[in-house]
């Protein structure tokens, strides 16, 4: 099929190409119909919201500043503190869109109506990123707000030298559109860790543990300042959550941009490995 | 191309278990075509090799002659139930198929229309995990009737289903074939295959044991043999054996012929004047002929040479 839906010719080359996504609108029709009716999906998403928002809004009213001016404090970094909460519960979803499927043997009907399995797999990508996305934007946007409110009734504010919590200022704006990509990348490295280790017990423990497992580690190593800049620099969530910082850059193991690219290159890796193994291994 | 199943050479191993040695048959459209054997013969890892779902380590499977993978909306080339308790059980019956009826470019008017056919209206819209092991059987079907395919493969489709629902299935598998659709069931009891199966594929051990019509089979089970009920015993006898024929005595009145048909019994007898009150061909029960099979079955597999039992 080199002719594409409006009847115009495709180039040479994009046949291989339109073979590999063949069905891709199908199938993202059928797993987008899959997310929307399965009992937890609203619920899941909701607790991203909450958790996020309610972590954040605490850290935010448990910090303060004595002397008005002379802490080192991000208050957008506090504000969005519960990213690191709301995470795991992004991981849960991810992880039950495939491991659901093969709990109760229903993958063996996903892969007879779409045989493609690397199409599957894309589809299932992109309707959890979207579902993530949407949720990821309220749970920032919520978390600055109330952070915003919270930390300005502690006294940290503008007027005492502290960076603003508003979208108008740049690097705040990189935290919240970051850390909203930040949740989307977690959700794909979840799906990809997921889709290689298939049971839904094992595969959220083994996102759980990839997430927060190397930060506790580097922090029991903590006296081995080299390992806890490696953990920092190359390691899916100490890396991806150097987002979140507007202030003290210049101190950073990693930038905040390439902080969220190791995380991207992760969920690439994880994603890459999985649609591998779709591939050779029985459904 | 012609609506069929056609499975080569198909060899898998899993481990250390050979679950397919070399399975070879094909699956006639317009007839049901049953697919027996004990548990661990191989019957649903063949049916996973057709569907795409394992693949083999040797051998093809095609349907309508393309391989699973290549057939765009595979739905409406082939519809199977593996296993009907195969769905999360949190979703509506109506969900169910409605994903799956989006997979293949399908709408939700075709979902109702299959969920009436199969009777599932008034469970629609409950959850499919609350339904009884029938009910999801009917599901399952409903899920494989969605592209309206030339070709259906159930496997065990009567596990589980109370009297009434075994006739109901048997009465719809001959209503498809009718239709002349291939299919393909697969059932480890042969009784199940009873007045629904016009062919039958015997596994056995990973391989095909008997591919054969059901009238055929049952007609090489039964040899020739031939009750005679009759007053005059020995005359019958001497008549008999001097045709040709085996006779040997089972009661007092009874006599059990073989090697001459129950037509001719019935011509010499009334040549040489010797009456008798009853005369039945032998005819096998379907189980009987299948024990009959699986007896020789075991008779090959003392001879490792023969290979192909076709």
């Amino acid at each position: 099929m080199t002719i594409a839906r409006h009847g115009l010719p495709l180039p040479a080359g994009t046949a291989r190409t339109e073979r590999a996504l063949a069905g891709l609108p199908d199938a993202l029709r059928a797993e987008w119909t899959k997310l929307r009716t399965a009992p937890g999906t609203a619920w899941i998403l909701a607790a991203v919201c909450v958790l996020t928002i309610a972590v954040g809004a605490a850290t935010a009213a448990a910090t303060r500043c004595g002397g008005g001016t002379g802490c080192s404090i991000d208050p957008t970094k506090v504000s969005l503190t519960g990213i690191e909460a709301g995470q795991a519960v992004v991981a849960v979803l991810a992880v039950l869109v495939i491991s659901d499927e093969y709990s109760t043997g229903m993958i063996a009907v996903t892969f007879t109506a779409m045989p493609r399995r690397w199409t599957v797999l894309a589809a299932k990508a992109v309707t959890l990123t979207s579902l993530v996305l949407a949720a990821a934007v309220v749970a920032v946007a919520g978390s600055l707000a109330a952070g915003r409110l919270i930390l300005a009734g502690n006294g940290i504010t503008a007027a005492y030298g502290f960076a603003v919590v508003s979208l108008a200022h740049g690097p705040t704006a990189r935290a919240a559109l970051g850390s909203v990509l930040y949740l989307a990348l977690v959700g794909l490295l979840s799906l990809g860790i997921a889709t290689i280790v298939r049971d839904s017990a094992a595969a959220t423990g083994a996102v759980l543990g990839v997430l927060y497992v190397p930060p506790v580690i580097a922090l029991f190593l903590g006296g081995e300042p080299t390992w806890q800049r490696w953990a920092e620099r190359y390691t899916p969530m100490d890396a991806g959550l150097a987002i979140l910082n507007t202030t003290g850059l210049r101190d950073l193991v990693i930038s905040p941009w390439a902080g969220l690219g190791v995380l991207a290159g992760w969920a690439a890796a994880a994603l890459l490995a999985a649609g591998l193994l779709l591939r050779l291994r029985d459904a | 191309m012609e609506a069929t199943i056609e499975v080569t050479g198909l060899r898998k191993r899993f481990g250390s278990t050979l679950a397919l040695d070399g399975m070879s048959f094909i699956v006639q459209p317009g007839q049901v075509t049953g697919f027996v054997g004990p548990n661990g013969a191989g019957k649903s890892t063949t049916m996973r090799v057709i569907l795409g779902l394992d693949a083999p380590d040797q051998g093809s499977a095609l349907i309508s002659g393309q391989p699973y993978p290549r057939l765009r909306r595979p739905l409406s080339h082939i519809g199977a139930m593996l296993d009907a308790a195969a769905l999360q059980p949190g979703r509506t019956a109506r969900n169910h198929l409605l994903w799956l009826a989006h997979s293949q470019g399908l709408s939700g008017r075709r979902v109702d229309e299959v969920i009436e056919r199969a009777g599932l209206t008034s469970a629609a819209r409950r959850k499919a995990g609350g339904f009884s092991l029938g009910m999801r059987q009917r599901l399952g079907i409903a899920a494989a009737m969605l592209g309206d395919p030339p070709v259906l493969m159930f496997d065990e489709p009567f596990n589980g289903m109370d009297p009434e629902g075994i006739v109901w299935m048997r009465g719809y598998l001959r209503y498809l074939a009718a239709e002349g659709r291939a299919v393909l069931v697969s059932s480890h009891l042969m009784s199940e295959m009873q007045d629904s199966a016009d062919h039958l594929v015997v596994a056995g051990r990973g391989k095909v044991i008997a591919d054969t019509s059901v009238a055929e089979l049952i007609a090489a089970a039964s040899g020739d043999r031939v009750t005679l009920r009759t007053g005059a015993r020995p005359e019958a006898m001497t008549v008999l054996a001097h045709a040709g024929a085996t006779v040997a005595a089972t009661g007092r009145d009874t006599l059990a012929v073989t090697g001459l048909a129950a037509e001719q019994v019935v011509a010499r007898l009334s040549e040489s004047g010797v009456g008798f009150s009853e005369i039945s061909a032998h005819r096998a029960s379907l189980e009987e002929a299948y024990m009959e099979l699986t007896r020789d079955a075991v008779e090959f597999r003392a001879q490792p040479a023969e290979e192909e039992v076709r």
